[in-house]
């Protein structure tokens, strides 16, 4: 195993390559900025200098005067470049990022995903990503800086005053060793933090979508006691971090704030001739004022860097589930002869609305020895052998956990066969529906499209019509343009279903896997639904549908019963269609 | 909806005024530690200026031979002085003050999720399950600026102000003012001007931001359906677009930001020159010493750092202000169940039902859920309320639980109506297995428990029996302790109703209300929990909501609903 924390900084340093321009472009400007800086404190210094011991009149200074003024007016602009450069690079990396999550999370499927809970995985694409945020824009763009600007300082301080800069040197090594020790410690916190928000925000949607059943069990008042436990659990984890964090930057000021007393007073003594050793007999006002006002300078690099410190232990926080997620093995297929295993969906060929090759049946799926294993579930099906003939409708039955889900899972490509093999001749798209119809916020016909975005109104009513929807549509005011809220709000479960299966007809698939597609519909229309089946089976489409119900049953070709205890197969016999 | 005038920006605020206002003492404590910080940054700046100039001017007296003297010694102990207390109290400062924005953000969490539990069933569905996630974490997370960001950091700056105006004045009053006026003009710009700025794209940032993650959870969900059909590329464009209205109002957060950070230093540079420059003249005119001179300009430089977080926090005050707004619209929603004043505690016999000419309306929808229903259930009693979906069958489940109030007419328990009964004294006695079961995140052994807190194992496998589910558990490598994921999809949809039916059963209920107990069931599964429900329901209350009579056990009655009335 590599070491993950190696991983993630590495990963960070490729992130950062991709927007490389705008990241030097911060860094040079945030360098430019500094160097004004140093010309400022320099011009002051002077101009102190001829005022108080050169005894010139202000009047006569005043071109020195505008330079400052120009020097100031340069270094807020190199200042403004700097911000916005970094925010750039930042913006351009995450958008990247992002991309790549969501490409990752669709090649996953369903069923990789299926012990996530789909709000972490939201708070990971959003907030997770936002946390990459300061490490690019202000981070990085000050890491670079900070290499620099103390080194020319230090030099302007030692061409001024040696031992002044000396006295600098002397704290600046202890900085870097105590950041580390600290950044360390920290680091390892700041990826608990990241954990324990995580948790958090599960633990947080888990009991307002189970709001209902916590009203209903009498649970509320302990819920709310749990909350609030969670959230001082919350606080106090953070605090851990905090002062460690905190203790960082502290450490630092501390040395700062005393390198510069310890530099005022030397210079004080110096300029007094208390010292008479090293070069303190040259100090003059400008020097010591210059190196005085160029010691907090020397520091703020890093302070600053410290500043932004929690934005890099952020980052590879967040980096790490990032990754995490990233290094999630995609189902590869393996066993899949046909091409029907493909991540990215690719053009296929719809099958015709109307049209029916009765007579180029040839065999859809082929499934020879397949076993499917679930983790922590052990095997839950086959080894199974099955041809399917294209066009005709097969009944997956057998009692709950049987594996019939599984294997229209495995189907559609959601999970791969732990063995045997398996043959697909359609290329996707494939109609899928289950148990839980899935509903977007948006209009029924923005939720119809979802299967068939090019689809015209006439095509939607004709699906709605066939999966027996149609009566309800007419009865809304704005008929396909009614808004739906989340999970369907609006609908009943049967007509959210009759949603779904109207996807199905819309999409043309020419191989369509229902998964209980009945199951919460009453007698009336279920028998709807069952004449629209039947009408898609005409049409040629390959069924594969898992149910316990009778009227299913019987409008298939064939029934498939999976059992199980033996979790093997018995091929029933041929029903009546 | 109804048009309102939008909340104005005090009333967005004033409620978490009001709730800091109750730890005043400890934002005090914060906001004077804070303080502290910034005074001891420019006392160390100014005296060190001023002590550098004062010994050259003195040292070189003393090299021309004059007779000159200084102490030394109080300015180099106030240096170091002031150098510790910097560091000492910025330390305290941090710790302190997180601390106690922790502490009021653990309550709001808490007291926010318990206005959430007061909510009948009818609001609850109307709002989306990642909205109000959102709303519990981040919402309340952004208020913890309010303080940190938004209130004592001015204050502070303020001060700061103030008090080098003063130290100014103090030497040469004319010159404080030319220098306060520009930095008070830079405060307020800093406060309003930024705000302004960002006001409008902050908010914006906010709501795209949620609309990305609502579109980013629903693809998740929605993976099976989008990959089959092969969707995927046209929702990410939806979710594309989503993005880059993010980008763009982030783009132009950045920049007006900056713009903020860039003033900061350009006035407040420009004040150190603008010192300097009259406090040159005021030397020359004798009326401050050189070392007074140098100090103004250096106690003016020190400033930037009590104004440097000033453009960032009100910049995105914007998304603080949402996220206020948000979580009062949530406190101030209607749909709150009622506790009666002085409750009755509820009968203790065996519940006798009866609904009288019970009527349910919901908003925006013209016809009602359930018409002019009267029904009774006697103790003991099986009811089997029929009907299709969209009949009313839920909402009548919902009405006899309490989860929502009649319109007209009156839903009793033994004679009491529901709304004078204790709503915990209720629900204790009341199980419901409504259609849509929830599965919790946690062990099986946990989601069981809901029914029952002290239940121990032996009732665990006793209730697992029931459902038949006893054997698949004993099969589990992990048994009771293993994990059952969201909604429950590690477990088979028929296995996650039937946790649910398990659940309800260890509750032990004297009102039993199933919804579909066997939908999503084999028929010889359905058949053998029939049976032993059909014993564990013996002496019981029951109320099955479903589709047809088939399988239901000992239904005595039965009742068909036809859009919200009894079928004739």
């Amino acid at each position: 195993m590599l070491d993950p924390q190696l991983d993630n900084r590495r990963w960070l340093r490729d992130l950062a390559g991709d927007a490389r321009g705008w990241l030097r472009l911060a860094g040079a400007a945030g360098i430019l900025a500094g160097l004004c800086t140093i010309v400022q404190m320099g011009l002051l210094a002077w101009l102190v200098d001829r005022l108080v011991t050169q005894a010139s009149p202000p009047a006569a200074l005043s071109e020195a005067f505008v330079g400052l003024i120009g020097v100031l007016i340069l270094r807020a602009a190199a200042q403004w470049v700097q911000e916005r450069a970094g925010a750039e690079a930042s913006l351009r990396i995450r958008a990247r990022v992002r991309g790549e999550l969501l490409d990752h999370l669709a090649a996953l499927g369903p069923v990789r995903l299926g012990d996530r809970h789909s709000a972490g995985l939201g708070q990971q694409l959003v907030e997770q990503v936002e946390a990459l945020d300061g490490y690019f824009a202000r981070f990085l763009p000050q890491m670079r800086l900070t290499l620099v600007l103390p080194l020319v300082i230090l030099a302007v301080v030692a061409s001024l005053d040696w031992l002044a800069a000396a006295l600098l040197l002397l704290a600046a090594p202890l900085i870097p060793l105590f950041m580390a020790l600290v950044g360390m410690g920290a680091e390892r916190l700041n990826r608990e933090q990241f954990v324990a928000v995580t948790r958090l925000a599960g633990h947080f949607l888990d009991r307002v979508r189970g709001v209902t059943t916590l009203q209903l069990f009498n649970r509320t008042a302990d819920s709310i006691d749990e909350v609030h436990a969670a959230a001082d659990e919350y606080r106090r984890r953070s605090l851990r971090t905090l002062r460690l964090a905190f203790l960082s930057s502290a450490v630092l000021e501390f040395f700062a704030s005393v390198a510069i007393a310890m530099v005022a007073i030397y210079i004080g003594f110096g300029l007094l001739g208390y010292i008479a050793f090293g070069p303190a007999d040259a100090l003059t006002l400008f020097s010591g004022l210059f190196v005085l006002l160029l010691a907090p300078e020397f520091f703020q690099p890093l302070r600053t860097l410290s500043q932004h410190y929690h934005d890099r232990a952020a980052a590879l926080g967040a980096a790490e589930g990032l990754l995490e997620l990233l290094g999630e093995p995609v189902p590869d297929g393996s066993g899949r002869m046909a091409a029907a295993s493909s991540d990215e969906p690719r053009p296929a060929e719809p099958r015709p609305a109307d049209s029916l090759p009765s007579d180029a049946r040839g065999t859809a799926v082929t499934l020879r020895r397949v076993t499917i294993a679930h983790p922590g579930r052990g095997r839950v099906l086959g080894p199974l052998d099955l041809e399917i003939a294209a066009g005709e409708c097969v009944a997956l039955v057998g009692p709950s956990g049987s594996g019939k889900s599984s294997l229209l899972q495995l189907l559609a490509g959601f999970i791969d066969a732990e063995s045997g093999e398996l043959a697909i001749e359609h290329a996707p798209p494939v109609a899928w529906m289950d148990q839980r119809p899935w509903l977007v916020q948006g209009t029924l016909a923005d939720n119809l499209r979802l299967a068939a975005p090019q689809a015209s109104d006439a095509e939607l009513w004709a699906a709605v019509r066939r999966a027996g929807l149609d009566e309800v549509v007419d009865g809304l005011s704005a008929g396909l343009a009614t808004p739906l809220g989340e999970r369907g709000y609006g609908l009943s479960g049967g007509q959210a279903q009759r949603l779904a299966l109207a996807r199905v007809f819309l999409s043309r698939a020419p191989l369509v896997l229902l998964d209980e597609p009945t199951a919460s519909l009453d007698g009336e229309t279920q028998s709807l639904v069952i004449e629209g089946l039947r009408e898609l089976i005409a049409s040629g489409a390959t069924v594969v549908v898992a149910t316990h119900q009778q009227a299913l049953m019987r409008l298939a070709h064939r029934r498939i019963e999976l059992t199980n205890h033996a979790r093997r197969q018995e091929v029933g016999h041929d029903a009546p269609v | 909806m109804t048009p309102r005038s939008e909340p104005s920006l005090r009333d967005d605020f004033a409620p978490w005024l009001r709730r800091l206002g109750r730890r005043s003492r400890r934002l005090s404590a914060g906001a004077l530690l804070m303080a502290l910080t910034v005074a001891s940054g420019i006392g160390l700046l100014a005296l060190s200026g001023w002590f550098i100039t004062a010994t050259a001017v003195t040292g070189a007296l003393l090299a021309a031979g004059a007779m000159a003297t200084l102490d030394v010694y109080v300015p180099g102990a106030g240096i170091r002085l002031f150098a510790v207390t910097r560091t000492v109290a910025r330390y305290c400062e941090r710790l302190y003050n997180h601390d106690t924005v922790l502490r009021v953000l653990a309550e709001l969490r808490a007291g926010m999720f318990s206005v959430l539990t007061r909510l009948d069933g009818q609001t609850l569905s109307q709002l989306r399950a990642s909205e109000w996630l959102n709303r519990l974490t981040a919402d309340i997370d952004a208020l913890d600026g309010l303080y940190l960001r938004l209130l004592a950091p001015p204050l502070v700056a303020a001060l700061a102000i103030g008090g080098v105006g003063a130290l100014l004045a103090w030497f040469a009053p004319g010159i404080a003012l030319a220098v306060v006026v520009p930095l008070g003009v830079l405060w307020l710009w800093l406060v309003f001007g930024q705000a302004w700025l960002g006001m409008a794209p902050a908010r914006r940032r906010v709501a795209s931001q949620d609309r990305l993650r609502g579109r980013i959870i629903e693809q998740i969900q929605g993976l099976a359906e989008l990959r089959c059909y092969g969707t995927l590329a046209s929702h990410r464009r939806a979710l594309a677009g989503e993005e880059t209205t993010l980008y763009a109002d982030q783009r132009r957060l950045a920049s007006r930001q900056a713009l903020g950070s860039a003033l900061v230093n350009l006035v407040v540079g420009g004040c150190v020159v603008l010192a300097l420059w009259l406090a040159a003249h005021a030397e020359v005119d004798g009326r401050i010493s050189a070392a007074v001179m140098v100090m103004m300009p250096l106690a003016v430089l020190a400033l930037n750092e009590a104004l440097g977080g000033l453009p960032q926090a009100f910049t995105q005050l914007g998304a603080t202000r949402a996220a206020a707004r948000r979580l009062n619209e949530l406190a101030g929603r209607q749909g709150t169940l009622r506790e009666a004043d002085a409750p009755h505690a509820a009968p203790a016999d065996k519940p006798a039902i009866a609904l009288e000419a019970v009527s349910v309306r919901y908003p925006a929808t013209l016809a009602p859920a359930l018409e002019a229903l009267t029904l009774r259930l006697a103790p003991g009693e099986r009811l089997a309320v029929l009907g299709a979906s969209g009949a009313g069958k839920s909402t009548l489940g919902q009405l006899l639980v309490r989860q929502l109030d009649p319109t007209a007419g009156a839903v009793t328990f033994n004679g009491i109506d529901l709304r004078d009964i204790a709503l915990s004294e209720l629900r204790a006695r009341v199980g419901y297995l409504t259609q849509h079961s929830e599965l919790f995140q946690a062990s099986l052994a946990d989601n069981l428990r809901l029914g029952d807190p002290a239940a121990d194992e032996t009732a665990l496998w006793r209730v697992l029996e029931i459902v038949d589910l006893a054997d698949w558990a004993r099969d589990l490598p992990e048994g009771l302790e293993t994990w059952v994921g969201e909604s429950g999809r590690q477990v088979s949809g028929g296995q996650a109703r039937r946790i649910a039916l398990a659940r309800v059963v260890l509750k032990e209920p004297q009102l039993v209300i199933l919804d579909e107990p066997f939908s999503g069931l084999d028929a010889a599964t359905a058949a053998r929990i029939a049976a032993r429900l059909d014993c564990w329901l013996q002496g019981r209350s029951v109320v099955f909501l479903a589709h047809a009579v088939d399988g239901l056990p000992g239904v005595a009655r039965t009742l068909e609903l036809l859009a919200g009335r009894p079928r004739e």
